[in-house]
C-alpha cells in the first residue's frame, strides 16, 4: 500500500485518492461511488472521495454515464423502431425516445423520417427505473434535434472541467473558436461551426478529457486555442 | 508435474532463477495503457507478459445469458500463438475456456453486479508471453483493468500460485518448476475479507503441505495487492 492511500485509510480527510475496497472514515450518509458493509462505508471505485453537506461521495475517475432524471444530455440515434428511437447516450444501455415524447406527429412506422440513425438531439432524461432502463424526452425547455455539426465524446466525469468555474472554460472555447457548443451531462458534446473551427474545439475538448484532473487547465486551453 | 528432469530445481534453499522459496518474481503493472478499451492494464510478471482490457457494463449478448437482477461478467482468456515455444493454435481451447470460466466466476464475486441488471461486463485477457503462472497473471491484470474502467467493485483480486518442488513448498512457480515440479496451486483471494475466489490444485500435497502452500500463496497475493494498488496510484493518484 502506498503512503498516500495509507493516509486515506486512517485520516478523516475530506478529499483523497481512494481505490475499490478502501474504508472511508466518516459519519456522513453514503452517497455515490461507495458501498456499505457492517455499518461502515467503503469506496467502490478508483477516484477522489469528498465529504460534503452530510454525504460522503467518491467521484470516479472513469466510468460509464449513469442517467439521472432531469439531466440534459446529447443523444445519438442508434436504432429506429416503428414508434420509438433507441438512442445512444453513453450509458450501459441505449435509451428510449418514444414518439409521444418527441413533439413531432409521427405516423406509425415512419420514425426514420424525423430522426435517422446517427442524428443527434439535445434531450432530457425523464424516466429511470430500477431495472436500469431509461427514457429521454424532447418536450422539455430547449430540447430539440441538432442539425449539422458533430458530436464528440469525453468522459462523463470530465464534464465539470469542460464547463469550468461559472462556465469559464466553455465560454473561452466558444469565443476563441467561434462555434456553437452543447454539453451533455453524459459527456457527449455537440459542436457546430466551420470545419476548421470544429476541429480546433474538438482538439481542446480532447485535451481537457485527457488532463481532466490536472490544474490550471483553463489557461492551458486558452493558450492552445490562440495558436 | 508430469515431466522428468535431472535438473536440480532447488539447491541449498535457492531456486533456479536465484529466488528463495517464498519469493515472488518481479512484477510490473501499468494501468490504462489502451485507449480504445474502457479500462486496461499491462502486466509483466517474470517473463510473463499479459494485456487485459475491459468493456462495459453494456447490453448482454447473447440475450439468453442475461440475468434479470444482475450483470454477468464475461471473461475471456486467450494465449497468443507466439506466447509459447511450440506455436499455439489460436483461439479458445479446452484449457482457455476453463480459465475463462473460473475467472468470470471470480470476478462476479467482487464486481457489484447487482447495480447493472441485464448487463454484461466483458473482460479480455491476452497472454503475449507465457512462462508459467499465466492464469494468475491474467486475473491480476484484469482486476486492475476493471478498477481502471471505473466499474464499481468491492475489492480487487490478486492471484498467485504456490507449489511443491523437490518436496519443498515454494511460492510462484517458474516454467521449469511448473513443468518438473510436484504440485501447482493457483489461488485468488479478496484481500479485505480473505475470501477465496479461485483455488485449483494440480499434483500431490499432504494436508500439512497444503496448509503451508495456502499460507504462502495468500501472503504472495497480499504482496501482489500492494503492487496493484501502487500501479493505480501511480496512474491516477498523483493528479489533483
Amino acid at each position: 500500500m502506498s503512503e498516500e492511500s495509507k493516509n486515506n485509510k486512517n485520516s478523516e480527510n475530506s478529499k483523497g485518492f481512494v481505490l475499490p475496497g478502501d474504508l472511508l472514515e466518516t459519519k456522513s450518509k453514503p452517497g455515490k461511488g461507495i458501498f456499505r458493509k457492517d455499518g461502515r462505508v467503503y469506496s467502490s471505485v478508483v477516484g477522489y472521495s469528498n465529504d460534503r453537506s452530510g454525504y460522503v461521495n467518491v467521484n470516479a475517475i472513469k466510468g460509464r454515464y449513469t442517467p439521472k432524471v432531469g439531466d440534459k444530455i446529447v443523444a445519438v440515434c442508434a436504432e429506429t423502431g416503428p414508434s420509438v428511437w433507441r438512442m445512444n447516450i453513453g450509458s450501459a444501455f441505449n435509451s428510449t425516445l418514444h414518439h409521444s415524447e418527441s413533439g413531432w406527429k409521427v405516423p406509425f412506422g415512419d420514425t426514420a423520417r424525423f430522426l435517422a440513425i446517427g442524428d443527434a438531439v439535445w434531450a432530457e432524461v425523464f424516466m429511470v427505473d430500477a431495472a436500469g432502463t431509461h427514457q429521454i424526452s424532447l418536450k422539455k425547455d430547449d430540447c430539440r434535434k441538432l442539425y449539422s455539426g458533430t458530436v464528440v465524446q469525453v468522459e462523463p466525469t470530465a464534464v465539470p472541467r469542460v464547463i469550468g468555474k461559472q462556465g469559464s472554460m466553455i465560454t473561452a472555447i466558444r469565443e476563441k473558436t467561434n462555434t456553437r457548443i452543447q454539453i451533455g451531462q453524459n459527456g457527449f458534446i455537440w459542436i457546430d461551426g466551420k470545419g476548421e473551427d470544429i476541429s480546433k474545439a474538438q482538439k481542446a475538448l480532447e485535451t481537457i478529457d485527457r488532463e481532466a484532473s490536472s490544474e490550471g487547465l483553463t489557461k492551458k486551453i486558452e493558450k492552445l486555442l490562440e495558436k | 508435474m508430469a515431466g522428468q528432469t535431472d535438473m536440480e530445481l532447488i539447491k541449498d534453499g535457492i531456486r533456479l532463477d536465484g529466488r528463495k522459496p517464498d519469493e515472488l518474481r518481479e512484477v510490473k503493472i501499468t494501468a490504462g495503457v489502451l485507449d480504445n478499451a474502457d479500462g486496461s492494464c499491462y502486466l509483466e510478471w517474470g517473463n510473463n507478459k499479459v494485456y487485459a482490457g475491459v468493456f462495459g457494463p453494456m447490453e448482454c449478448h447473447p440475450r439468453h445469458k442475461q440475468k434479470a437482477d444482475r450483470a454477468i461478467v464475461q471473461a475471456r482468456y486467450t494465449m497468443a500463438p507466439f506466447s509459447v515455444n511450440d506455436r499455439k493454435r489460436p483461439g479458445l481451447d479446452r484449457r482457455s475456456s476453463e480459465i475463462s470460466y473460473i475467472a468470470s466466476q471470480a470476478f462476479e464475486k467482487v464486481v457489484m453486479v447487482e447495480e447493472f441488471p441485464k448487463a454484461s461486463i466483458r473482460v479480455d485477457m491476452q497472454v503475449v508471453e507465457a512462462h508459467a503462472g499465466t492464469r494468475c497473471a491474467a486475473i491480476t491484470a484484469a482486476s486492475v483493468a476493471l478498477a481502471d474502467a471505473g466499474i464499481p467493485m468491492r475489492d480487487m483480486i490478486p492471484a498467485c500460485a504456490s507449489g511443491k518442488v523437490n518436496d519443498i513448498v515454494v511460492l510462484d512457480l517458474n516454467k521449469e518448476e511448473d513443468n518438473y515440479g510436484q504440485a501447482d496451486l493457483p489461488l485468488a483471494i479478496i484481500p479485505s475479507t480473505g475470501e477465496v475466489v479461485l483455488l485449483q490444485l494440480d499434483g500431490h500435497l499432504s494436508p500439512e503441505q497444503f496448509e503451508e502452500a495456502m499460507d504462502l500463496a495468500t501472503s504472495g497475493c497480499m504482496d501482489l495487492y500492494k503492487i496493484m494498488r501502487d500501479a493505480l496510484d501511480k496512474s491516477y493518484g498523483g493528479k489533483k
